[in-house]
């Protein structure tokens, strides 16, 4: 069925070799894959495994050594970084591990951030950012800092950070690495919720199978390489 | 980006830094201040003397002379050098003009008369110009003013003309006693215009006492007693341009010299080859302003190509012009140390912070922050600290200006040997360059850290924690 549609994420022949000293260190050693829309996506593997270094490639914000990329017809190896930027704000949402808020910036501004790069007029862009803290849960907390708020409410803002600019493909980075298992619960349940109602693709690292287990296709990379493709969909189908 | 966003974002960057913006705005604040209160000083001495010599009237006028003639007045000398020697005649005064940048013209008729008065006498240097001339000199009289039309010739006196008469019998005059003579000169003056027939009389007299008849008696000339128009203000001590002059309409001058000398040659005329006086009376030299002192090399050319000899009394005021030019640029120097020294503050917080915001950097080149945008909001910063430190330095150096105005005047005056008015002139050209001067030095020093922000890699936001 995947041969049907167009994905929107292609990658092929993918190689990041960094030099370190005399040594190389291949991150990714040929990687091939496809990701279509509407797809949760996670990326298994251990530390050092080359996860993080695929993401940010998909991302836009390394470059392979060597290989193809393509964010539905955006050839991202070719880009330079002023084209790679404009990719990134038109296209692209992300949650990282460690939140990155603006600590000097309340929960509103944070989400509202991002649309400030396209030029979004300030009233315009605080009213998307309201709406969006309320999808996630957070109405109440609309004018507290990052240091205000709990790490999973600091999360919540991160994702409705990610959804303010109504990308196509949301990359999550480890999002409940610094949560505990019950928040980490929560979080991924809001950000499986969202993916399904808007109809995203998202895309997530992490090295943890259970989290994994949330994602519609889980890759399991092992020293560069994708090992295993777990399609959950077939497995119920089959279960 | 929006442009308000960019610079609301900016601030608010520079607001979380409160007291690090405040120490590098007091760097540049010092900074400009001592350059515009140092090019200030400057100024004001530039100022002093252009007032001093505008006041004189001698920056926009322009004396002209015939070819070939010496510029002392003594009219003896004068010879005859061609044929077609361009004289100064009313068609002249007429053609001058016409020159653009001219704003007046009067002829100038120069000679020396001989004043009498009891037992003093005194060589008199009189002008005649066009009334409209007296009236633009901005003459100070202590008493009397301009000739009235209608009075006929009458005399201004400078305020030092005293010092020419002396007492005939002794000899002594102002020079030998070091007193004033006792000439009143608003009492009436016997003027003598033929002076060479006056002193032939005065030799044929003592001759005669002596001798006997030999030499042929000449007749003493004519004795005229003209009113007194007005004396010019200050004492014997101050000296101006019109000083040791006698100033006339210049008009009732030539009636007056016609009707003195009816047929013969009068002295400081010139003379046909035969020796005969022309008809007409030739002006000594004309009298040109200029609407700016800019215009007087152009003005200078048109008079030459007319074929008169320009002189320009204001030239020394251009070499002091660069004179002080050099003093202001010195001093602007010094000025500009402390405000490099300023500037590399300015890099240095911007440096920081930049290292202080690598994660933030980050996490908005990740989100979608163009590069440009971030350039630009660090430029931002720094010429906002540029521009807040160069506003609070003009208000500082306002103060010291004011203050060094108010008492600092006799400190100035033993500084530069000059008693001026003002130590420090403020134009509003000034403090508007060194606004400008001031946001200038913050972009250049927000530069290069700008420059590092925007390079800054967006792997770093993830990667650091």
């Amino acid at each position: 069925m995947g041969s049907e549609r167009k994905p929107v994420i292609y990658a092929k022949g993918l190689y990041k070799i960094y030099r370190v000293g005399e040594t190389q260190v291949r991150a990714l050693n040929g990687v091939d894959l496809s990701i279509y829309p509407g797809e949760f996506c996670a990326i298994v593997g251990t530390s050092g495994s080359g996860k993080s270094t695929l993401l940010n490639m998909l991302a836009g914000l390394e470059k392979p050594t060597k290989g193809e990329i393509a964010i539905g017809r955006c050839r991202l190896d070719q880009m330079n970084e002023n084209q790679l930027v404009r990719f990134r704000r038109e296209a692209v949402g992300f949650i990282f591990q460690s939140f990155n808020l603006i600590p000097s910036m309340n929960a509103l501004e944070n989400v509202a951030l991002p649309l400030s790069f396209r030029g979004v007029p300030k009233k315009i862009r605080l009213a998307r950012a309201a709406r969006l803290l309320k999808t996630v849960g957070l109405a109440e907390h609309l004018f507290h800092k990052p240091s205000q708020m709990s790490g999973g409410q600091q999360q919540r803002v991160g994702v409705a950070r990610a959804l303010v600019v109504d990308p196509a493909i949301i990359f999550a980075d480890e999002p409940t690495g610094n949560l505990d298992s019950a928040t980490s619960a929560e979080v991924m349940e809001l950000m499986q919720k969202v993916v399904r109602e808007q109809k995203k693709t998202l895309v997530m690292v992490t090295h943890d199978n259970h989290l994994a287990g949330f994602a519609d296709r889980i890759f399991h990379i092992i020293d560069g390489k994708i090992v295993k493709i777990e399609e959950k969909k077939n497995e119920e189908k089959e279960g | 980006m929006r442009f308000w966003d960019l610079i609301r974002m900016s601030l608010s960057n520079l607001w979380r830094r409160k007291l690090r913006t405040f120490l590098t705005i007091l760097g540049v604040m010092i900074g400009t201040a001592s350059i515009v209160v140092m090019v200030s000083l400057g100024l004001a001495l530039d100022k002093a003397t252009m007032e001093t010599m505008e006041s004189s009237g001698g920056l926009t006028t322009i004396q002209v002379y015939e070819n070939g003639m010496v510029m002392d007045m003594s009219s003896d000398s004068q010879e005859e050098t061609s044929q077609e020697q361009k004289r100064i005649t009313d068609d002249t005064i007429e053609e001058l003009g016409k020159i653009p940048h001219v704003t007046l013209v009067s002829p100038v008729l120069n000679l020396q008369i001989l004043g009498k008065q009891g037992r003093y006498i005194g060589n008199l240097d009189v002008y005649g110009m066009s009334r409209e001339a007296l009236e633009n000199m901005k003459l100070e009289f202590a008493s009397g003013g301009i000739p009235k039309e209608e009075d006929g010739l009458s005399f201004i006196y400078g305020n030092q003309v005293l010092m020419n008469f002396y007492n005939e019998s002794s000899g002594e005059g102002f020079w030998d006693t070091e007193n004033p003579p006792e000439v009143d000169l608003n009492k009436p003056i016997y003027y003598i215009f033929d002076q060479e027939s006056y002193w032939g009389s005065q030799m044929t007299a003592q001759e005669s006492g002596l001798e006997g008849q030999e030499a042929e008696p000449v007749k003493p000339p004519k004795k005229y007693i003209l009113p007194t128009a007005g004396v010019l203000a200050g004492d014997m001590d101050t000296y101006t341009e019109q000083s040791y002059g006698v100033y006339c309409d210049v008009e009732d001058l030539k009636t007056q010299l016609k009707k003195v000398f009816k047929n013969k040659a009068m002295p400081g005329q010139p003379v046909t080859n035969s020796g005969k006086p022309y008809k007409e009376i030739y002006y000594n030299q004309a009298y040109v302003k200029i609407d700016h002192m800019d215009h007087a090399e152009s003005v200078q050319n048109e008079i030459r190509n007319l074929g008169y000899t320009p002189n320009w009394n204001a030239e020394w005021v251009k070499t002091q012009q660069k004179q002080y030019q050099t003093i202001q640029l010195v001093l602007g120097g010094i000025g500009a140390v402390s405000l490099f020294v300023a500037a590399i503050g300015i890099a240095n917080t911007m440096m920081m912070s930049i290292y202080e915001r690598t994660k933030e950097i980050g996490i908005l080149k990740v989100l979608g922050c163009s590069l440009s945008n971030i350039r630009s909001m660090f430029l931002a910063e720094a010429s906002a600290i540029g521009l807040c430190g160069g506003i609070a330095g003009l208000a500082l150096s306002g103060v010291i200006s004011w203050t060094l105005n108010r008492f600092g005047a006799a400190l100035g005056g033993s500084i530069t040997g000059m008693t001026q008015a003002q130590i420090s002139y403020i134009p509003v050209w000034l403090a508007g360059l060194a606004l400008v001067f001031a946001v200038l030095v913050g972009m250049a020093a927000g530069f290069f850290p700008a420059l590092r922000a925007m390079r800054l890699s967006p792997l770093a936001a993830i990667r650091s924690e």
